[in-house]
This record gives C-alpha cells, structure tokens and sequence, in this order.
C-alpha cells in the first residue's frame, strides 16, 4: 500500500516546488539527513512526524529561515537558491507561523497591507511619509477576504484583537496568499481552535487548492489532515519514511510510520 | 462603524463602552468626558454652592470667564506640546522619562543664545536641532545597544537634569528676545482667528465628505452619517467655541495656532503614512513589525528623535510664555509627571499601539484645568497632588478596561 517516495513523485502531479537530498545540522545534531520533498500546484501536501522528526527544520529551510548545508531546490524544474526569507518571499514562498504575527491594536486591512502599504503617489515625500491609501487598501484587503471566503467576517475594519482564532488564522493565511506566493506552508493552523474554527480554517485551506496553490500543511490532527491533504509525507529521525496519496492509506498506517518507521512496521507486520 | 463584532456578544456596560472607544472618534469619548465633568464642577458646582451657603452673595464663575479659559489654554500649552511628543514613543511601548529635561536644557541653551545676541530665530533653530540629537541619542541606545527605555530615559533625565544646570548656574535666566517672545505674545486679530477656524471646520468636512463618496464609489462599507454628521458638528462647535471664547479675552494666540498646526502635523503623520503605521505595527507587535520588513530599529531610534524635536518646541514656548528660564519650570519640577500624565489621560496606552496626539492636547487640558481649578478655589499644593494622582489612577484604569484582551477575563 505505501509507495517510495520516488515512485509516488512520478505517479504525482509534477512539482512546483521540489527539494532533493537536504542536509541540515545544528552542531552534532543532524537534524535533516538528506531529506526529499515535493508539492504540485492545486495539491494540499500534509509533512507530519514525531517530535523532532525535522518537519519544523525542513520548513525554515524552505521559508528561507536557516540555510540548508546541503540539497538541491528546484522551482517548476528550474535550480532556485533559498539562503533567507526574502529569497523564499521572491520565489512566492510564504509561511504563516503559528503564532500568526499579526497586530491585534490594527485593523484587518492594515494587517493584510502591513509592510506593504499602498501610498499615494505624492513623489516629493520619502516613501515612509507619503499619505497611505486607506481606501484601496481597505478593497485590496475585502478582495482577499472575499477570495478565501471568510463568511464570518463582517468588516476589514474590525481590529484583529476582537476577532476569533479561526478568523485570525484567515487573515493570516490570506496575508501570505495575498503576497503574489505560489507556495503557502501552513504550520500547526488548527492547533489552538475549537470545531466550529477549525472548521472555518479547512474551509479556507481548501479555497487555497481551488486557486492553484501549493500548499504544505504541518500538523499532529489526523481527522484534519485525512480531511484536507492530497499526500501526506512522513518524516522520522530526519529522513523521509515513505509518502502516500492521502486516498491510499488510513490514519493507523501514518501513526505507525510516524512513531516506528516503515521498515519496522513491515517487521511488525509480517 | 458602531457595529460590534459578534451580533450575537450580549453587550454588558464594559463592552459597549469598549466597542465606542474602538470608533475613530470614540476614543476621544472619555477624556472629552472627564474634561467636562472638571468644568462642570469648577465652573458651575462649586460657585452655586458658594451661593447657595452664603459665600457668595451672586452667582459668578471666574473658571469658565474668557480670562481664566485663555490662561488655561496658555499653562497647558508647554505640557501639552510635550505630551504630543510623549505620546509617540508610548505608541511604541517605550517611554521617555527625559523629555522635560530636554525642555530645559533647550529652553535654557535659548535663553543663553538669545543672550549672546544671535538672533531668535537662529536660535530656535539650533535648539531644535540639539533636541532632536538628545532624543535620537537616547533613541539609538534603546534600539541598537537595546536597554529599556525607562533605564535609558532615566538616565538621561538625570544627565539632561544636571546639563541644565551646568548651563543656567543660577538657575534662572530672562528671555527678552522679542521674536522668541512672540510665539506667546502675538495675538490673531479677532476677524483673522474667526477666518482661521472656519477654513478649518469647513476642510474637515469637506475631508470627511470627500471619503465618504470615495467609499461609495469602492463600494466599500460606509460610516453611518450620524456619525459623520455628528463628527463635523462637534468638531466645528469645539473649535468656534474656544476661538470665540479666546476672542472675548484678547484674541487667538500665535503659540496656540502653532500647537494646532504641528499636533496636527504630527497626527497626520502617526494615523496616514507608512512610518505612522509602522509606529503602530510596533506596539501592537513588534515580532511581526520585523518580519513583514520594517526596520523596527530605525522607526525607535526616528521616534524618540520626534520626542526630542517636541521637547525643544516644549522649551521654546515655555520661554516664551513665562519669559525666563527656570531649573524649576521644566527639569526639576512635575512638568514630566504631567505630560506623561497628559498623554494617559489622553487614554494613549502605557503598553504601546493604541493612542493618539490629538488626545494628548486633551489630556494635557484635563492636568491644566485641574490645577487651575484648584488654584482658584485656594486649594493646598498637597490636595492638587493628591487629586492629580486619583484622576491619573483613573485614567489608566479605563485604558486596562477598555483593552479587548483585558486579563481579567
């Protein structure tokens, strides 16, 4: 029933954004061994592991965040280098981390333009002093919402503190969306919500599928991921266990590869 | 605008007191409030028991005569310049325990320019510019070597504290430059002031309105016009009311118009302008102003700049109203405490993102009105410290309330 991780990549929609033999040590720690990964366009890639499997790691290596010692990236077949964040956000790599990082004092618009303000051309002034855009903004902002669907939200107005974790976790991800990305890494989105809110934020990651994004998602929640992936990807001591077509496998056969490894589970098997 | 986030919330008191200051305008609910419930009191209460009990013989409120409002007007202009400078960097979570200090030693360094004979303006100037380099000194430390800037601050006040009086050894020095004078001499004829404000009431609204169709046009959500209506009335009541008062007395003076201008100056920048918002970003969350590409650094480092740019203005209209330099007036006395009161009155948070300039002039009017109240009904030093300290619980009482992620939920 599992495939090697070869063997589904050929099966698979071809990748938009593909990792081949990264290496990433901190120290003595080796915390990715030579790991391989991929994500299509209009696939939901669910990276889940054990504790200290290297999905974290494997993450910050693609965001940009730590440098890979060693490993090959490649965009739609094309040799790209990912050496810091704003590498990964040029290449339309764009990670929502699980505290979100928004600012809960300002609106959602302003959080949805925060660092890219939209400015009136008044050319005489520094770019930092030139009048903001509200307006367009507040469009720009009303246009994302609307794309991710995000019913609940009554107005772009609303300042993100008075919002629930489930509408904040939309604005976060349409935040990353909304930056020209094609590849949005999802770490752990549900961790902290209720049914109702996860919910909410499955709806969204869907919308994302339908848009034609590649999107990885993080997560220990074996109901969402079996709810929301295409392929799940299994990692275990840093290395790559095995990767399955979500409609393959059952959430025992992930567990199992997760804590034992396939090699091990085929042993217990037999 | 009005509409509270979640229909379903059944609004207690608190949250619809918190869903109003969440307005644009609603933040200026409270301090509006307390601001007339001190008139209210000095002006009406307390002379009518005086009659009433037989201390007075008829009714007469000297608190809220045209000569005791322009005075007001003019002993809260040097706290409330410095509060608007305040009011930046506790946008940023940060403080600035020095700014009266910077006051003094640049009211002081004037003093000792003008003395020397270069002329006033130039002197203004230069002062100007040694304030926004005693701010951006204090500003640079706290953003790249990272000490706290109440550790920072207060060193510098203790240092700016003892520069003051290195400059002034006698501790007092008049000021007869008659252009520094003039910022608190210079009275806006009658017509002129009337003229001023009416082209102000009438840009705000056309401002307003103008956004108003621009958000119909976008198809965007618009305010209720109640609100907006409502906003234009009392924006223009407010402003023709205390020119009309100031004329009754002499006229609109110079150094207030001034106050207006570079509050609004200022509050233009911190609401509309990318640095605005990112003063914003930063003291809502500083961990996201940095990842989304703002160099949080800069923005401090630029932010206790302002600070020091307002304290020179600070020093600079205290000479002039009060035409000397004292080491008591700025450096030494409470002048600190009550701008930094001012601004949280003002309800500008003490822990960053939420606030505005605007306010401050407003909270800096509550200081002065209470301290002039008291003054008038003879009250004792001890009793104006003692009620300034209740009115300032109070007002940061209704900031940790009126905080959506108030922790004792």
């Amino acid at each position: 029933m599992a495939t090697n991780f070869g063997l589904a990549g050929q099966s698979a929609p071809p990748a938009h954004l593909a990792v081949r033999g990264v290496h990433k040590s901190f120290g003595g720690v080796h915390a990715l061994r030579g790991v391989d990964f991929e994500v299509a366009r209009g696939e939901v890639m669910a990276l889940v592991g054990d504790n200290g499997a290297g999905k974290s790691t494997l993450m910050k290596v693609l965001a940009g965040a730590y440098a890979a010692d060693k490993g090959e990236f490649l965009l739609d077949g094309r040799h790209v280098s990912i050496s810091n964040p704003n590498d990964a956000a040029a290449l339309g790599i764009q990670i929502v981390y699980q505290d979100l990082a928004l600012c809960e004092n300002l609106d959602v618009a302003a959080n949805l333009s925060l660092g890219t303000e939209l400015v009136k051309p008044w050319r005489f002034l520094p770019r930092i002093l030139r009048p903001l855009d509200d307006l367009q903004m507040e469009v720009k902002a009303r246009a994302a919402i609307d794309k991710l669907e995000v019913r609940t939200l009554q107005s772009v107005r609303a300042k993100v503190g008075g919002l629930s974790g489930g509408q904040r976790q939309a604005i976060a991800i349409a935040r990353a969306v909304g930056a020209e990305s094609s590849v949005v890494m999802l770490d752990e989105p549900t961790a902290a919500l209720g049914v109702a809110q996860t919910r909410q934020v499955l709806e969204v990651v869907k919308r994302l599928r339908e848009t034609n994004h590649a999107i990885i998602y993080i997560s220990h929640n074996m109901r969402d991921i079996f709810e929301v992936s295409d392929r799940i990807s299994v990692l275990r001591h840093g290395v790559n266990v095995a990767t399955w077509r979500t409609g393959d496998t059952n959430p025992d056969e992930i567990v199992v590869a997760m804590t034992r490894g396939l090699n091990d589970a085929r042993a217990d098997a037999a | 605008m009005l509409a509270p986030m979640q229909p379903e919330m059944k609004l207690s008191l608190v949250n619809r007191f918190r869903a109003l200051r969440e307005t644009r305008f609603g933040a200026f609910v409270p301090v509006l409030l307390a601001l007339a419930a001190i008139w209210l009191y000095f002006g009406l209460v307390l002379p009518l028991y005086d009659v009433a009990t037989g201390v007075e013989s008829e009714f007469r409120t000297v608190f809220l005569s045209p000569r005791n409002i322009y005075n007001l007007f003019m002993q809260s202009a040097v706290i409330a310049a410095l509060a608007v400078g305040i009011t930046v960097v506790l946008l940023l979570g940060d403080i600035d325990l020095s700014a009266a200090a910077t006051a003094g030693v640049c009211a002081a360094l004037l003093g000792v320019l003008v003395l020397s004979g270069i002329p006033g303006w130039l002197a203004c100037l230069i002062v100007m510019a040694v304030g926004i380099v005693m701010g951006t000194v204090q500003g640079l430390l706290v953003a790249y070597v990272g000490i706290p800037s109440f550790v920072v601050t207060l060193a510098g006040l203790l240092g700016y504290q003892g520069l003051m009086q290195k400059i002034l050894p006698t501790g007092n020095l008049n000021v007869d430059d008659p252009f520094v004078r003039g910022f608190a001499r210079v009275l806006i004829p009658d017509l002129w002031g009337l003229a001023l404000g009416v082209v102000c009431v009438g840009a705000f609204a056309y401002i307003v309105l103008r956004k108003q169709s621009q958000r119909r046009k976008l198809g965007l959500e618009q305010d209720s016009p109640l609100a907006l209506w409502g906003s234009v009335v009392a924006f223009g009541a407010i402003v023709l009311a205390v020119i009309l008062t100031l004329n009754a007395y002499r006229s609109l003076p110079l150094l207030l118009v001034l106050l207006v201008a570079i509050t609004a100056l200022l509050g233009w920048i911190t609401t509309s302008t990318p640095f605005g918002r990112s003063l914003f970003a930063v003291g809502g969350n500083a961990e996201s102003a940095r990842r989304v590409g703002f160099k949080v650094q800069r923005i401090r480092a630029a932010a206790f700049g302002i600070v020091g740019l307002m304290a020179a203005i600070a020093g600079i209209f205290g000479a002039s109203r009060y035409g000397s330099v004292s080491y008591t007036a700025f450096a030494g006395g409470s002048l600190l405490l009550e701008a930094i009161g001012a601004a949280v009155i003002g309800g500008t948070s003490l822990f960053g993102g939420r606030g505005s300039v605007w306010n401050a002039i407003l909270g800096a009017l509550v200081i002065g009105s209470l301290g002039n109240g008291l003054d008038l009904t003879g009250a004792s030093a001890a009793d104006k410290l003692m009620v300034s300290g209740a009115i300032l619980l109070l007002a940061v009482a209704i900031d940790a309330l009126s905080r959506a992620d108030a922790g004792w939920r």
